[in-house]
């Protein structure tokens, strides 16, 4: 059978979740199986540069663009769906994969199960285990062949970068699909990381929806000063204005990897996660004993957030002499 | 301008979700429901879509507790409101449902269908990509900002690392909204009661037209912990140990 990897770029860089979708489809794939990459995007080069895992590359580009909107994207995986017949298709969970995955399938008609960690094939059909309820439910389900899956990025490991050689790559030109598309980009603004960097901060104090109000995000700010790290928020603080968007972590925020991380009130949802699992030493203080971030964190507690703020501010406060 | 916008009823996850006997589902007996997060960004869109620039706003509210929830769109601006009838206890599939909003979406002349990037239980897909794609209309996901110029939309999308990538496109269209340009307003007691009085629709679901191919055989929780210690729930005992926790990584003094 074949199975088709959906990989993203922009400008003439690939995105590093798209190894994540060749590799799952190659640790998938049996004997006498294709494992097919499509890619959209400016120009091939980073995609045969770095795809060489798949057995064919095909490479939909347009020069004119540093970006394919989802909407083209999806019309040109149409159209290589037609023509290979995969059994598989696999998406990213990425802001291009939301619009992408349940497009093909409502047009295909091909079931689809989406934020996906585990995938085990027996013949012809599949068992997944997908997310629920912001990471406090996993659910088995049965798929049957044709399907889409879309994968949560973090779920498989990246497939080692390589060449493929240019037999193996077919490209399609993406200009007639991008001028005819409905879907028009017309600007892309990437922020003044100047100001604040996460990436590279080595503490960090992260609150979530559990910190109750704005006046309280002073609280935490204050302990994180005491420990010399950086104040960040999860999105619903950085929605409600509580903090600037640039100190959001996460899947639509900065991906950190400090070596203190101590989340305050976050319930840790998979959107969370992606962008801080791998900090060297995680805390995680939330009421609720259930809490998806005790999965990932080193050091666990129940207690109240204010509490243990507060505590914590006396004692470090009395340890540095003050 | 006429604007759709669809609000799913959720359980609310910050509570303890318990599975059902079946084992494929969860015990919704006790659990509160509550307004989808980003269906609540969307509903305040298209208010402010509606302040901006004049537009007729219908809010259709699936699930548990539909019209409580259709007031309080009543009270922040919907002008009209409509249930969509749906299977009691079953949680909301978008899949199933894009039909019957598609549908309405034909049948209210809308020219922009509104709803959240994502429900916790979407399992099987999101809303806004089903619709879109079922009505044949562009879609755009991870909205938030949304600018109405007559039947042009210029619509902001987030990507990772605070990147916003915009987007112009022409109604009639789908977004699945991220955020609101603003946070969603509060309502006061007042205007809820007043609005309690907006008489509410009904409407029954379509087939969905899809078939489901799909199942699931089992929910179960993850397994608890991995390797993190449990420090406890006693706030000083907590603290204590956190300090010489970092003290011993030099990032805090005992
Ligand atoms: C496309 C997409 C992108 C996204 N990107 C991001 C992203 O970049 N970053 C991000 O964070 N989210 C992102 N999300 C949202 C994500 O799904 C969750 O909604 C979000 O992470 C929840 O934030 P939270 O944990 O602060 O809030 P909640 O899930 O509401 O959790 C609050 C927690 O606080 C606890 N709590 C409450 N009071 C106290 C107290 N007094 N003491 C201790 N604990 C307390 C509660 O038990 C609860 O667990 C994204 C979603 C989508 C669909
Ligand atoms: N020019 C761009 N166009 C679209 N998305 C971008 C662009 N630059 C960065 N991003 C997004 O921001 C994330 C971080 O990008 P980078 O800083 O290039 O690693 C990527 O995963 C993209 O989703």
């Amino acid at each position: 059978m074949k199975l088709i990897a959906c990989t993203e770029g922009h400008s003439s860089k690939i995105e590093a979740f798209s190894l994540e979708m060749i590799a799952a489809a190659r640790s998938l794939s049996q004997a006498g199986d294709k494992v097919v990459a499509f890619f959209a995007g400016r120009d091939a080069q980073a995609a045969s540069a770095s795809f060489g895992v798949a057995d064919q590359l095909i490479a939909a580009c347009a020069a004119t663009s540093d970006l394919i909107p989802a909407e083209t994207y999806a019309r040109l995986l149409r159209d290589v769906i037609a023509v290979e017949s995969p059994s598989l298709v696999l998406v990213p969970y990425s802001a291009n994969g939301l619009d992408v995955a349940a497009d093909i399938a409502a047009r295909t008609g091909w079931p689809l199960i989406s934020y996906v960690n585990e995938i085990k094939r027996d013949g012809e059909s599949l068992t997944v285990v997908a997310q629920m309820y912001g990471g406090k439910i996993l659910a088995e389900c049965a798929v049957g062949l044709p399907a889409i899956l879309m994968i949560n990025p973090g779920a498989f490991p990246e497939a080692t970068p390589g060449p493929i050689d240019t037999a193996r790559v077919r490209m399609i030109d993406a200009e007639p699909a991008l001028t005819s598309g409905k879907v028009k980009m017309v600007a892309i603004e990437v922020p003044d990381y100047a100001d604040v960097d996460l990436t590279t901060a080595e503490r960090i104090v992260c609150v979530g929806r559990g910190i109750g109000d704005e006046a309280s995000i002073d609280l935490a700010r204050n302990l994180a000063t005491m420990l010399g790290a950086e104040i960040a928020g999860s999105r619903p603080v950085v929605d409600n204005g509580w903090l600037p968007k640039l100190r959001q972590v996460g899947k639509s925020g900065q991906k950190v990897k400090p070596k203190l991380y101590l989340a305050l009130g976050v319930s840790g949802a998979p959107e969370h996660l992606e962008g801080m699992s791998h900090a060297d030493l995680i805390i995680a203080v939330n009421t609720d004993p259930k809490a998806p971030i005790f999965n990932v964190a080193h050091y666990g507690a129940t207690c109240d957030l204010f509490d243990l703020v507060a505590n914590l501010s006396d004692r470090l406060r009395a340890g540095s002499g003050r | 301008m006429n604007i759709l916008v669809v609000l799913r009823m959720i359980p609310d996850s910050a509570g303890e979700l318990q599975l059902a006997e079946d084992g494929r589902s969860i015990d919704r007996e006790w659990l509160d429901f509550q307004l989808n997060d980003f269906d609540d960004h969307a509903l305040e869109e298209a208010i402010l879509l509606k302040e901006a620039g004049g537009a007729k706003v219908t809010a259709v509210a699936v699930g548990e507790g539909a019209n409580r929830v259709l007031q309080m769109a009543a009270a922040r601006g919907a002008d009209e409101v409509v249930a969509l009838q749906c299977e009691e206890d079953a949680m909301i599939s978008s899949r199933e449902i894009a039909a019957s909003i598609a549908a309405m979406a034909r049948a209210k002349s809308a020219d922009l269908v509104l709803c959240g990037v994502q429900s916790s239980e979407d399992v099987f897909g999101q809303l806004a990509p089903y619709v879109g794609a079922l009505l044949d209309w562009p879609h755009v996901s991870g909205a938030n900002r949304i600018v109405a110029n007559g039947a042009v939309l210029r619509v902001t999308q987030e990507r990772g690392a605070g990147v916003a990538v915009t987007y112009e496109l022409a109604a009639p269209a789908v977004l699945g909204v991220q955020t609101a340009s603003k946070a969603p307003r509060y309502v006061s007691g007042s205007k809820l009661r007043e609005a309690s009085k907006t008489p509410i629709g009904r409407a029954t679901p379509e087939p969905s037209g899809l078939e489901r191919a799909a199942d699931i055989i089992t929910l179960r929780l993850p397994v608890q912990g991995g390797s993190g210690e449990n420090l406890g729930g006693n706030a000083e005992t907590v603290a204590d140990r956190l300090v010489s926790i970092l003290a011993a990584k030099g990032m805090a003094r005992n």
